[in-house]
């Protein structure tokens, strides 16, 4: 019986999966009617091979609506999870989101590179380091090209992100370009000068800070001290260092360091915010008793 | 971190237009050769993407030339360890040019499929640094199963596993199966009046490559280069090479716990860790050191190298410590010739190495590229200690 009943939810699967598909790639219904079919069974494409050769019909086709071809990326990312089912078209896969890379809509472009960058995919990465050595060869903004080229730490890309921080185009590249350095330890320097700037933003602070940390944990610490002496610096800041100095910092000396206690003691009061407040009062009872 | 002022002299199609020429070059073919090792200043200061293309082209470059006995071991390397489909399909490829089968080659071709059927992807040859954008060229699958086919009755030792291939739902996907039924055609072979030679003993190639090299105590390179170099173990703890390394033999390993190649130094280090338990298993784990060594000192500081080999089993105390060099990372990776290159400090590529030192620290045994078995590694360790008890 129950065999049975498998049987019939399999079948009935397969017939939405098919009147899915059928609506997904008909031309003649209208965009929003072709992404709610696909949304509406995202692993109908690997039900079979010609499913999914529909499917990469429809993303590399520009002459289908860009909400349709958005929607068919989206349903092929999801069953390339299906790794066993999805090997057979793996191949047809890479190609054509290779080939739609360079597509002429910007988000799809983006989307696609971040397909094929969380695969490593070297062609991926040569088309974005091309695009920060020459913006005319760009297919996504700076701060989209860092962030895609930091999934592979082996990627060549911290001599321009260094560039990048030296004259950023924005602040969303300087801040990317940051993120991309965290793991590239002749970049401590960077994030000391940084993280020492009261004048740089608060979010580039907060990256240096954990930057620093974890590349040059002892130099951070002593940065993490002064910030926290440092009345006049940002709370969020403060907080954070107040932290990295419990959780990581010589426990003897932090208990011993008189003017460290004093200062965390006034941050434990008056017009900081409830959260670091809290903070601050942690720090005093595991090292002021 | 090695050639650390060197400049890129070559760009890429400067370097496949050289690779083009050595290929060309009957009486420079054999610089080929020269270029498959990590070392070479060319791979340094370059991605490791870039250092797929090139090493690709010159693995294609033997391809057409044929591969030597000395190119074996790089071809066969790659088959059992390398991940990236380019140089996996390329490796393959370059296996065919071996001027004859062997039945070695079989469970390396077979690993090679293992690893890289669930990446398999379309594969561009025409050019220098082209990728593929239609899958109708070849692919890392096919030029093993064609491979296969090459091998014929000499992949007769794997033939069961190649029929598997052809099992619906846990084998190759269906567009695949011409592939496997020619593989398995060229095996079973027409009847034949020579069959193959037994296959080796446990499974090490019979012919064209070593993976291992000893020396005999009186050629041993003293360790005086590197002997005040200082290493940091996994505690935080100072220790000179010399403090460490001399006085009974050591087992050395080199990783790095960046490595995003599960088959290379994660594994390494958790053969370390079966050898360690060998040696223990035989008495032995206070008479014979062990060290795993870090290629990339300034990332992996001590607390990193401590989780790192404590997640994968690790013993950790005085005699056997996970290192990193304090100050001689270049003396050191001079002194055991290391296969590996930079991109400013972070490893673009390295081979699997492990070296036995004497008691005077000396390299007395190299495992290099193929993957060592530790059984092996403590009989090798074993006799270097009893060389010290017979003198």
């Amino acid at each position: 019986m129950a065999k049975k009943q498998k049987t019939a939810k399999r079948t009935a699967n397969k017939v939405s999966y098919r009147a899915a598909m059928s609506v997904a790639t008909n031309e003649k219904k209208t965009a929003k009617q072709r992404v709610a079919a696909i949304a509406s069974a995202p692993l109908a494409v690997i039900e079979s091979d010609k499913d999914m050769q529909a499917m990469l019909a429809v993303l590399s086709d520009t002459g289908e609506p860009i909400a349709v071809r958005l929607a068919a990326l989206q349903a092929l990312q999801a069953a390339a999870f299906s790794v066993l089912a999805f090997a057979s078209n793996r191949g047809d896969y890479i190609a054509t989101l290779r080939k739609v890379a360079t597509d002429p809509d910007p988000e799809l472009r983006q989307r696609v590179l971040g397909a094929l960058m969380r695969d490593q995919d070297g062609f991926a990465q040569k088309k974005l380091l091309d695009g920060l050595k020459d913006p005319a060869k760009a297919l996504v903004p700076p701060e989209k090209a860092l962030q895609l080229l930091s999934y592979d730490i082996h990627a060549d890309a911290y001599k321009i992100a260094r560039e990048i921080v030296k004259e950023p185009p924005n602040d969303d590249a300087k801040r990317e370009a940051l993120r991309l350095l965290a793991a590239d330890t002749k970049a401590a320097p960077i994030f000391e000068k940084v993280l020492r700037d009261k004048k740089e933003l608060r979010e580039n602070r907060q990256i240096a800070a954990s930057a620093l940390h974890s590349l040059n944990p002892d130099k951070f610490q002593q940065y993490a001290r002064k910030i926290v002496l440092d009345k006049s610096d940002y709370d969020d800041i403060r907080a954070t260092s107040l932290v990295a100095l419990q959780q990581f910092g010589d426990d003897e000396a932090l208990g011993k360091d008189k003017a460290l206690l004093k200062s965390v003691k006034g941050f434990s009061g008056g017009k900081t915010q409830a959260k670091y407040k809290q903070t601050a009062k942690r720090f005093l009872s595991k090292f002021a008793g | 971190m090695r050639h650390a002022a060197a400049t890129r002299a070559l760009p890429e199609e400067a370097f496949a237009a050289h690779v083009d020429a050595l290929a060309a070059d009957p009486a420079r073919r054999g610089e080929l050769n020269a270029l498959l090792r990590e070392q070479h200043p060319h791979y340094d200061q370059r991605g490791a993407a870039t250092i797929v293309r090139m090493r690709g082209w010159v693995l294609l470059a033997l391809a057409r030339t044929g591969v030597s006995d000395a190119d074996l071991i790089f071809v066969l390397e790659e088959l059992e360890s390398g991940l990236d489909p380019y140089l996996v399909a390329a490796a393959a490829r370059a296996l065919r040019s071996y001027p004859s089968p062997n039945e070695t080659f079989a469970p390396f071709v077979m690993r090679a499929l293992t690893n890289i059927r669930y990446h398999d992807e379309p594969i561009s040859f025409e050019s220098y640094g082209e990728y593929a954008v239609a899958a109708t060229g070849t692919s890392p699958v096919r030029e093993l199963l064609a491979t296969l086919a090459w091998l014929g009755p000499h992949a007769a030792g794997v033939l069961d596993e190649v029929r598997l291939l052809r099992k619906q739902g846990s084998g190759l996907p269906a567009k695949f199966r011409a592939g496997i039924d020619r593989a398995i055609q060229a095996i079973r072979g027409p009847e034949r009046s020579d069959p193959p030679a037994a296959p080796a003993c446990c499974g090490a190639p019979a012919t064209g490559v070593e993976r291992t090299s000893s020396w005999p105590p009186d050629e041993r390179r003293s360790c005086a280069p590197v002997a005040s170099a200082v290493l940091q173990d996994h505690d935080g703890a100072t220790i000179t090479f010399k403090e460490f390394f001399t006085g009974q033999p050591a087992i050395v390993a080199f990783f790095y716990t960046r490595c995003d190649n599960p088959l290379k130094c994660s594994l390494t280090v958790t053969k370390l860790a079966r050898v360690q338990a060998l040696l223990q298993a035989q008495g032995l784990a206070g008479r014979i050191h062990t060290a795993a060594i870090t290629y990339d000192p300034a990332f992996d500081l001590p607390e990193r190298l401590r989780i790192y080999g404590k997640d994968r089993g690790v013993r950790l105390d005085a005699h056997h410590r996970m290192l990193r060099a304090a100050d001689a990372n270049d003396a050191l990776a001079e002194h055991f010739a290391l296969g590996v290159n930079f991109i400013e400090s972070l490893v673009n590529r390295h081979r699997i190495e492990l070296y036995i030192l004497d008691a005077q620290g000396r390299i007395a045994a190299s495992f290099e590229r193929i993957h060592w078995d530790e059984a092996d590694v403590v009989a090798r360790a074993m006799k270097i200690l009893d060389e010290r008890a017979a003198r």
